[in-house]
């Protein structure tokens, strides 16, 4: 998943990014809430933390005028007051969680995954296609209830694509959850992965959840529960 | 000391009337009598005056008309009596009204001219006496004294009508003055009653200063009362502003070792350093986070706050439905629409916030949140129907930093906080069951 880390405090900052990374996502993280706008005009983000003690703009008026400008993304509000009062603002201006520094790492994982799968319409932390399974919070798949060996970046797409199933996905959509920056895009290695993904998932009943749509991009076929 | 400035002012008030008046009356009854007496004495003047001319005088021998051309004079039952002595202090002549009198009078032919006098008989009865000594009468040298008399009563039967009047009147003067001085008073004291109702209004944070609409006198302490009020409120902003900083500048870099225990912890050898390391964090950020916590809540000022209930209550339940989003979690509210609670805003925030997220935490499906109003003051209440707390546990519960489930981190404080601002506000909080089946937490509050 692509995530948007919006946190002043650099150290913080750094460990956000370095463990959201280890744990499978491509992070863009940054330190004020301008440069939070100008992320989330050029890339789609699939989720938010933000802290709400920013400099300049705060952390709450940033997320009003993410609601503001139509921003549907997830957001989790990290506060170090953690007094209700910011809770209740924080969630009332459009924010979907919070969370009061310092906090666990697992328990920021949890409430992202959590908030990644309710914005897909999941509410159970696993999602069933046929005879596959996704576990979201070990991220591990599995057909016919054994392990599917994938690599990070198979998974990673098996997973946007099923969170965003029964929808035309563009190749560009995937590329933003492989790669931070614009570097290093090849529509081709998407097209390379897919392919593997699909070899993977078609087993011996010949599971075929993933079609190509011309000059679109992908889309999960299979209905998700 | 008397305790209420109107009744000092009222009893001033009477006071100096009552004084005025007792000075006044004696000397006004004096002036009146003197003017009475006065008068009296030119009546009988004149009458003396009458008789002198109706006089006559043959061979030595007085001789009187049967009719004078005094009507008074003339009657048998008049009050004014008249009498004629000669020289020698013998009666010559009495008029009609005389005849019933028995007046033991003896003139002094002194050759001193007139002489008003009062004088006492033996009976009792008083008289004005004018006596008049003539030496010419009609052209011809004589020698009477001529007499004529009143009865005082008369004189004391004006008097003490008059004496009525005066007090009639003095007391109607009194009581118009003090309902003047009332008015008046009524008037000056608005002044107090006004700044008394822009009081009330501070207090209830209807209005930020009292205005400069007052008399003078009141000014400076209005004044310095909207400098005290104006430094108090700039302080707790301050204070809440330094206690936000402080928690960010505290809290941040706790997130950052945080993160860099579970670094560490992740090298095998180093997982039991890690822990120690963690734990300490743990303790360090509740700490911060109660103290922090308290400081920004407890009660202080002149402000008597009064804050709607349900608002405060929809925003909790509308957050932690957010937050509690997978778990079906069913609100019901006994509290009345206009309900208020006497508690600033952010400490029932605060303390409702914890103990409604305990609720949301706990409950199987079912919370319910009431308010009631009795003589002794509010009881407010959360009820879930989650586990509840066995009776031994209870008091433990309550006690600060205590928790039973260790298993959820970062909620350790917040019933500590609870207590805290419940106590700050002279309330109670206790722990019983509920009806739904799970805990029920009290909050008991006295009226403002």
């Amino acid at each position: 998943m692509k995530l948007l880390v919006v946190e002043d405090e650099a150290l913080l900052r750094h460990h956000l990014f370095t463990r959201l990374s280890e744990n499978g996502h491509v992070v863009h993280a940054v330190a004020n809430a301008e440069e939070a706008l100008y992320q989330l005009s050029q890339f789609n983000h699939d989720l938010a933390i933000i802290d709400l003690g920013l400099p300049g703009i705060s952390g709450l008026e940033l997320i009003r005028l993410l609601r503001a400008q139509d921003h549907a993304l997830p957001i989790l509000i990290l506060t170090a007051r953690g007094n209700w009062q910011d809770k209740v603002e924080g969630l009332a201006s459009g924010a979907d969680d919070y969370l009061v520094k310092p906090f666990q790492f697992e328990e920021l994982e949890a409430r992202l995954n959590a908030l990644l799968r309710r914005a897909s319409g999941f509410i159970q932390p696993t999602i069933a296609a046929g005879p596959l399974a996704l576990d979201l919070n070990r991220k591990q798949a599995t057909l016919d209830q054994a392990p599917l060996m994938l690599t990070a970046y198979e998974y990673r797409i098996l997973e946007y694509l099923m969170l965003h199933q029964q929808q035309v996905v563009a190749k560009e959509r995937l590329m933003e959850q492989l790669y931070p920056g614009d570097e290093e895009r090849d529509p081709n290695v998407i097209e390379v992965l897919v392919g593997r993904l699909r070899r993977k998932l078609d087993g011996a009943q010949g599971f075929k959840p993933i079609e190509t749509v011309r000059g679109m991009g992908y889309l999960f076929t299979e209905r998700c529960r | 000391m008397m305790r209420s400035l109107r009744a000092r002012l009222m009893l001033a008030g009477a006071g100096l009337a009552v004084l005025f008046m007792l000075g006044l009356l004696p000397a006004l009854q004096k002036a009146f009598s003197l003017a009475l007496e006065e008068s009296i004495g030119q009546r009988l003047a004149s009458d003396v005056t009458t008789l002198i001319s109706a006089a006559r005088v043959e061979d030595g021998r007085l001789l009187m008309p049967t009719l004078l051309p005094d009507e008074q004079i003339n009657l048998a039952d008049s009050r004014l009596l008249g009498y004629i002595f000669d020289r020698g202090g013998r009666l010559v002549w009495r008029s009609r009204a005389t005849t019933e009198q028995n007046i033991n009078y003896t003139p002094r032919y002194d050759g001193r001219g007139d002489e008003f006098a009062r004088i006492r008989q033996p009976d009792g009865e008083e008289y004005f006496v004018y006596d008049v000594e003539v030496k010419l009468l009609g052209g011809r040298s004589a020698a009477f004294s001529v007499v004529a008399l009143q009865p005082v009563r008369d004189y004391q039967l004006i008097t003490s009508s008059l004496r009525e009047d005066l007090y009639l009147g003095f007391g109607a003067a009194l009581l118009a003055l003090l309902l003047l001085l009332y008015g008046g008073q009524t008037w000056s004291l608005r002044a107090l009653r006004r700044l008394s109702t822009e009081l009330d209004e501070v207090e209830a944070g209807k209005r930020d200063t009292l205005s400069d609409q007052h008399p003078r006198e009141l000014l400076r302490l209005t004044r310095s009362l909207n400098r005290l009020l104006g430094s108090e409120r700039e302080q707790r902003g301050r204070y809440r502003d330094s206690l936000d900083d402080l928690a960010h500048s505290l809290k941040t870099p706790l997130a950052v070792l945080q993160g860099v225990s579970e670094t560490i912890a992740q090298r095998p050898q180093d997982r039991e350093q890690a822990h120690v390391l963690q734990a300490q964090i743990e303790r360090m950020s509740q700490q911060i986070g109660y103290q922090l916590q308290r400081a920004s809540v407890r009660k202080s000022g002149l402000v008597r706050h009064q804050v709607a209930l349900r608002p405060v209550v929809d925003s909790l339940c509308s957050t932690l439905e957010k937050v509690y989003r997978d778990k079906p979690v069913r609100v019901t509210l006994q509290i009345a629409a206009q309900a208020q609670v006497p508690m600033e805003r952010g400490a029932l925030l605060e303390m409702l916030g914890s103990l409604l997220e305990n609720a949301y935490r706990l409950c199987l499906g079912q919370v319910c949140v009431g308010l009631r109003e009795d003589v002794d003051g509010l009881e407010l209440w959360v009820d879930d129907d989650g586990p509840g707390v066995p009776p031994g546990d209870r008091l433990r519960v309550l006690q600060r930093g205590e928790r039973l489930d260790r298993q959820n981190p970062g909620q350790g404080i917040g019933l500590a906080v609870v207590e805290d601002i419940v106590s700050s506000y002279g309330g109670q909080l206790t722990l019983a069951d509920s009806p739904l089946g799970g805990a029920s937490f009290k909050v008991r509050l006295r009226l403002a």
